[in-house]
């Protein structure tokens, strides 16, 4: 302290400043990181993005508030819904100006523990995949300087961000403020785990004979697998190939001609919730669904090899659909509700 | 008979230097090249020669001459092909010494279903025979309630306490480890044992080998070959029951081998990013520790198999990369310090 008080004293109170900005910072990063549903393993949070309640608080401010959009009338919501299992029930949706999308939104539900994010995996984290929306034409259409400036004229946005980050909105900080609130859209307590935990009469008689479908002669467990049932990897299934011009999928990324027409593997938690399916949003319900894979998918040059005729009686499917919709509904699903946006 | 391509050549015991990034305390050479995707490796009790699974069949190395000769060979041509792209044509896969006379063979020649672990009677000096020579033979697997589509891609192969261990990549469900135990000299069939997948939730049971004890089964869990640091290190008991399941950080672990001081050895395949394949020595820790540290040793090009020689030399075999020749690129590698 004695050197301290021998430093210029603007010096001094700047670095006192620092030091209790860092006490603060301190403070919040010493947090302990929102309980996750039964079922699933703690989150994986970044070192350099750990959870705290006012970050997480201000990234779902920013998730629901359309002035994130050129026009103000798109947010992240409006794509990915609570409502519509973080999805918007739609094939494509809809941006500014009604511009349409080339693939079905994802759900954001357990998008915490995905290796890699969007369809075709191009963004790692979902830090890194936060800010891609906003900034596309047929999405939220926005500038990222002009977002920042527009965030910081907004006071209790600026508050905010000085709060939790010490410093104005950022783009990286606008990405690492979502990215933490969409780390806490889980869902799981359902059915199923209680099943896998040891309760055996947790599941119904017909939504048990379908797990034990999907983990059997469906095959679905050959992808589908973990506490969020997603391998994380890419494969054809066929959606798509048909087409003159088919979406190439994680080929555009990996480069790897095998990619062609592969696309993440969702997780299938509250899959109910969120029709229509596939990357595409081409099968409107489950019911297709089961049946696309049951007949094989769509033959391909590129169709994985985990995609193949099915021998399912039409009572395995009918109990396979019931698991989907019963056992994987969670009892606490993440129905998020727009928060109050600061002005 | 085995393509010309494949039968001999061998090296220049140079040390290559393109694969010394790590090599701090390991001093490695080629003793073998010009292979055709190189798989499993076994070395026979008292000869010391290497017996290398690739592409067209087993072939023999006797690392004191250099010289490598066709083992067994008349395998189904063209064979199966694994990847997504790039793609390998692959044959003979995982491969054990039941005792110093026969050498068991998993194979990956065939589709699903279709395909069979056999037991080859093999003598101390070179000589070629057929698939169809077999002493013994297990399999096919075929379709069932436990496995959709059949069994095969028998990747590895290993004798714990008698019997034998083969890891199958049929049904991706249930990554079975399949198992043939023997009685009064007589064996039985190979039977599913362990579901590896319903066990750790992770795909592919790749490289198997025998516990320091020689009681429990280790499995290393290779993961989704389009997933970085999926591969798994996982312990289970005799009776087939998961004991540790250890995170590794490797990409995809294509092999693992103890070498004669009881160090743990994992190669790691990567195919998401071949320039990370590597050796690496693994550390499970204490019971309680949920990761296997990992350290790398060696850089290497698309490494699969790792045996230990009796002298603690440790081969490695390596897939490498084709050039416009379109020449084999395979080679084995002997790492001598570790």
């Amino acid at each position: 302290m004695s050197q301290l008080c021998g430093l210029p004293g603007r010096l001094s109170v700047l670095l006192l400043t620092a030091v209790f900005a860092a006490t603060a910072l301190t403070s919040a990063l010493a947090e302990d990181p929102p309980a996750v549903p039964t079922g699933l393993p703690a989150v994986g949070w970044p070192a350099d993005n750990p959870p705290t309640a006012a970050k997480i608080s201000l990234g779902q401010q920013l998730y629901f508030d359309p002035r994130l959009s050129s026009d103000d009338t798109i947010s992240c919501a409006s794509c990915h819904d609570p409502a519509k299992g973080w999805s918007n029930g739609e094939a494509f949706a809809k941006g500014v100006g009604g511009a349409l999308g080339g693939r079905s939104a994802p759900t954001i539900i357990n998008s915490a523990y995905f290796r890699q994010q969007f369809w075709d995996g191009r963004a790692k984290t979902l830090e890194d995949q936060a800010l891609g929306p906003i900034q596309a034409g047929v999405e939220m259409n926005m500038k990222l300087e002009n977002l920042i400036q527009k965030l910081n004229k907004i006071e209790g946005y600026k508050s905010q961000f000085k709060a939790v980050f010490g410093s104005e909105a950022s783009a990286p900080n606008v990405a690492k403020a979502i990215a933490a609130y969409e780390r806490t859209v889980l869902s799981g307590n359902a059915p199923y785990d209680s099943f896998k935990a040891g309760d055996k009469d947790a599941l119904s008689e017909v939504a048990e004979r379908g797990r034990k479908v999907f983990f059997g002669k469906g095959h679905c467990s050959a992808c589908h697998v973990g506490a969020a049932l997603t391998d994380n990897s890419y494969h054809n299934v066929g959606v798509g190939m048909d087409k003159k011009e088919p979406d190439v999928g994680r080929f555009a990324v990996s480069k790897l001609e095998g990619d062609t027409g592969a696309f993440k593997t969702p997780g299938l938690r509250d899959i109910a919730r969120s029709a229509p399916y596939m990357h595409d949003g081409s099968l409107k319900t489950l019911e297709d669904v089961v049946e696309h894979y049951a007949k094989g998918g769509i033959a391909n040059e590129y169709l994985d090899e985990e995609i193949f005729k099915l021998k399912l009686t039409d009572q395995d499917k009918k109990d396979l659909i019931t698991f989907l919709k019963e056992g994987l509904a969670s009892r606490e699903y993440p129905m998020h509700k727009a928060p109050k946006l600061p002005k | 008979m085995l393509k010309s391509r494949i039968t001999t050549v061998l090296s220049s015991l140079a040390l290559v230097s393109a694969f010394a990034l790590n090599a701090s305390a390991a001093d490695h050479k080629v003793v073998a090249k010009g292979l055709d995707n190189p798989t499993g490796l076994a070395i026979q009790p008292g000869t010391g020669h290497v017996f290398i699974a690739s592409h067209a069949g087993v072939l023999r190395l006797d690392p004191k001459s250099g010289k490598v000769t066709t083992e067994i060979g008349g395998y189904p041509d063209p064979t199966d092909v694994y990847g997504k792209g790039p793609k390998y044509a692959i044959g003979p896969l995982g491969l054990a010494f039941l005792d110093a006379d026969h050498l068991v063979v998993g194979c990956g020649s065939r589709a699903d279903g279709e395909e069979l672990v056999r037991v080859f009677k093999v003598g101390a000096e070179p000589k070629e025979q057929k698939e169809s020579d077999a002493v013994k033979t297990f399999g096919p697997i075929t379709a069932s309630d436990l496995s959709a589509k059949g069994e095969g891609n028998f990747y590895g192969v290993a004798i714990i306490d008698g019997a034998i261990y083969v890891t199958c990549n049929g049904d991706d469900t249930k990554g079975w480890v399949a198992k043939a135990t023997s009685k009064d000299g007589k064996w039985g069939k190979l039977k599913l044992a362990i579901a590896t997948k319903e066990a750790t939730e992770v795909d592919a049971p790749g490289p198997i080998a025998a516990s320091k004890n020689g009681k429990a089964i280790i499995v290393g869990q290779i993961g989704e070959v389009t997933v970085e640091g999926d591969s798994l290190l996982t312990f289970y008991s005799p009776a087939g029951k998961l004991q540790r399941k250890l995170t590794t950080t490797l990409n995809d672990i294509a092999g693992i081998a103890y070498s004669k001081d009881g160090k743990l050895y994992a190669t790691d395949f990567s195919w998401v990013d071949a320039t990370k394949g590597a050796l690496y020595q693994l550390t499970p820790g204490n019971k309680e520790s949920t990761e296997a540290k990992a350290k790398k040793i060696l850089d290497l090009d698309k490494p699969t198999a790792i045996a230990f020689g009796e002298d603690g030399t440790a081969y490695i075999a390596v897939f490498g990369t084709v050039g416009d020749d379109g020449k084999p690129a395979g080679s084995i590698i002997a790492v001598s310090g570790l």
